[in-house]
């Protein structure tokens, strides 16, 4: 009885089982942080994060829509990198194409990502080549134009990272916003729920009527677009185009999509957990660093949890 | 008709099959004649010294990541593993050369328990290599800066300059290791029952289970294998850059990858050669020489390696 009850529950709400393991983790360092620092539990803090992980959480949405078709991205550091610098160096040469050059931004990065599902769709190769290949390819090119920090940008603009409305942070809000619409996209329109399809199994989704190719080219052109998205965040956070930016965020971004309970080798998640793996991270960070525990440990802890979160739910069948 | 166009089809993947058995060997010829054509020093005695010490490293972790890919299998820990074991070797401060096979012997221990713990996570709880491999990745990182602070300390003895960079007889001593490591996993692999094991595992690991084979087993000795490899590679690896930092390899899992694609391993597991993949780290290696010896940026490594990487998984996945 309880056990039938409860699994209505879960259906009634949708829960991944594994989306369970996010939720859990979620509330201990929640709680352990209320418990251990008295900064932690604050409104000022939580905004702060909320504000931290945009970037993270713009990067996140991208890997999440590939993983779903079953594809990965490896070059959203790239990306998000070639986009910092493309904006700041263009915006410091023609100050007035500041507004333009945000949609031109997006732009980029969604021309990239297209690329990048066109490569893997026309030639088969997996798709974890053609992104390391590509972003070879992009970081190259950056680093020919530049070693160093360049361009800069209008002061105003720094508004879209920090700038609050009713203290809430506007690059927190755009993230929110962003999780939102992709959530309802998902889950209610056509086109999204076939990203399911396709992942699943792209040669059933595609006897079923279903384009597979061109929900794989979509997925592909939003991860690069919200790369690019995080491209501008970090350029209205930092006032230049830094060309080793996007590094560390190609491997940060996969690690959310995971503790959210998707699965490499796609078909199956949902987009909030995502979100609950962005906030985890960050709340995690920020905890450790009240506590003064070294980014070496934070690492270690990192790394432990990724373990945790996908060894305890074990997933039967595809792998990556 | 669409019998005739199969059978045609048929036919050229045949011819094309043909063909990927020599491109390997054919775009190695083609890399080294262009290379002499413009630049009649490539050839020089003293380059292709310079070349062979520089793969050997390389050429090192790509005998083991060919396992782990037959094994359809992935292993991103290498690097860090390298860079650990580099740390680890310092750790002695030893003076006397005696030291040395001690060193080796803790290394190699100590990379056996890494493969374990990985092999061991993918088999019994089924976690994605990727996934496995990259929180490894983290979790060593994590650990090793946490040991030095983030800034090694302690010192090699003198013997490892010879191993890393010292030749006997005008060949690289780091060549001949390879070439004795070379011999024996060629013998295991393609001589050996064992060797016949792991490419049933990797074509089919639930038919490998049904003719008596414990797919677990072997796919978790692949990857004990990738991991000995590995520390090795970094051993001889700090030998040739002669000081030891936290980053020492950095990169090398993914140029591993490349290697192991370039020289025709698939993917998705149970083909290809361990002479593909030790031609595929000859290759990747010359191409970057190539660009240092043409005076062309250092970066252009970056982008010809994507360009390469593309082009030739490309031309692979089509002879399927």
């Amino acid at each position: 009885m309880t056990y039938s009850k409860s699994r209505y529950l879960v259906r009634r709400l949708q829960l991944d089982p594994s989306l369970i393991i996010v939720i859990l983790l979620l509330s201990i360092v929640v709680i352990s942080g209320f418990v251990l620092s008295d900064r932690f539990g604050t409104m000022r803090n939580f905004m702060n994060v909320l504000e931290q992980s945009s970037g993270l959480g713009f990067a996140s949405i991208g890997q999440a829509m590939v993983v779903i078709v079953g594809g990965i991205d490896l070059s959203i550091g790239a990306v998000v990198t070639a986009s910092t610098i493309f904006m700041a160096a263009v915006v410091d040469l023609h100050p007035g194409l500041m507004i333009p050059m945000i949609f031109g931004t997006l732009l980029f990065g969604a021309m990239i990502g297209f690329c990048n599902g066109y490569i893997a769709m026309k030639t088969g190769v997996h798709p974890l080549i053609v992104t390391l290949g590509t972003a070879s390819i992009l970081n190259g090119s950056v680093l020919i134009y530049t070693l160093q920090p360049t361009g800069g940008v209008p002061y105003w603009f720094e508004e879209f990272a920090y700038g609050r409305i009713w203290n809430v942070p506007i690059s927190g809000l755009v993230m929110l916003s962003c999780f939102a619409l992709i959530w309802l996209f998902l889950r209610y329109f056509q086109t999204g729920r076939a990203f399911y399809a396709v992942g699943g199994s792209p040669e059933a989704a595609r006897l079923s009527g279903i384009q597979s190719n061109r929900v794989i080219l979509l997925a592909y052109s939003a991860s690069g677009f919200f790369a690019a998205l995080a491209g501008v965040y970090f350029v209205s956070r930092t006032g230049v185009g830094d060309p080793r930016i996007g590094d560390p965020i190609t491997l940060a971004s996969i690690t959310p999509v995971i503790l959210g309970g998707l699965i490499l080798g796609g078909g199956k998640g949902n987009i909030l957990g995502v979100l609950l793996g962005v906030i985890l991270i960050s709340l995690l960070s920020n905890l450790l660093n009240y506590m003064n525990i070294s980014t070496f440990v934070q690492w270690v802890i990192q790394g432990v949890i990724i373990i945790i979160a996908v060894s305890v739910y074990v997933h039967k069948g595809k792998k990556l | 008709m669409s019998e005739v166009a199969a059978n045609l089809s048929e036919g050229t993947s045949k011819t094309v099959k043909q063909l990927g058995r020599f491109i390997v060997p054919l775009s190695l010829m083609l890399l080294v004649g262009t290379a002499t054509l413009l630049q009649p020093s490539f050839l020089s005695v003293n380059n292709v010294q310079d070349i062979l010490t520089q793969a050997a490293p390389l050429a090192l972790v790509v005998l083991g990541q060919a396992f782990v890919i037959l094994v359809r299998g992935l292993d991103l820990s290498v690097a860090s593993l390298m860079a650990s074991a580099a740390v680890l070797a310092t750790a002695f401060n030893a003076t006397s050369d005696a030291m040395i096979p001690v060193i080796f012997l803790i290394t190699i221990a100590a990379s056996a328990g890494v493969g374990l713990i990985n092999g061991l996570l993918v088999t019994k709880r089924n976690v994605s290599p990727f996934l496995a491999t990259l929180a490894m990745m983290i979790v060593l990182q994590g650990i090793r800066f946490y040991y030095t602070q983030g800034a090694p300390s302690g010192s090699l003895p003198e013997g490892f300059r010879i191993l890393g960079a010292g030749r006997i007889a005008g060949i690289p001593v780091n060549m001949l290791v390879f070439f004795f490591f070379f011999c024996i996993l060629g013998w295991l692999l393609h001589k050996s029952s064992f060797g016949r094991k792991i490419y049933i595992t990797g074509g089919n690991p639930k038919s490998a289970n049904l003719v008596g084979i414990q797919a677990d087993r072997v796919t978790i000795v692949c990857y004990v294998i990738c991991s000995v490899m590995a520390g090795i590679a970094g051993l001889f690896l700090v030998g040739f850059v002669g000081t030891v930092d936290n980053w020492v390899g950095r990169g090398y899992e993914l140029d591993a990858i490349v290697a192991c694609v370039l020289g025709g391993i698939m993917l998705t597991g149970g083909k290809g050669t361990l002479w593909g993949a030790a031609t595929g780290a000859l290759i990747l290696t010359l191409i970057f020489n190539i660009v240092i010896i043409l005076g062309l940026p250092v970066q252009a490594q970056l982008i010809i390696k994507g360009i390469i990487i593309i082009f030739v998984a490309g031309l692979f996945s089509r002879s399927i």
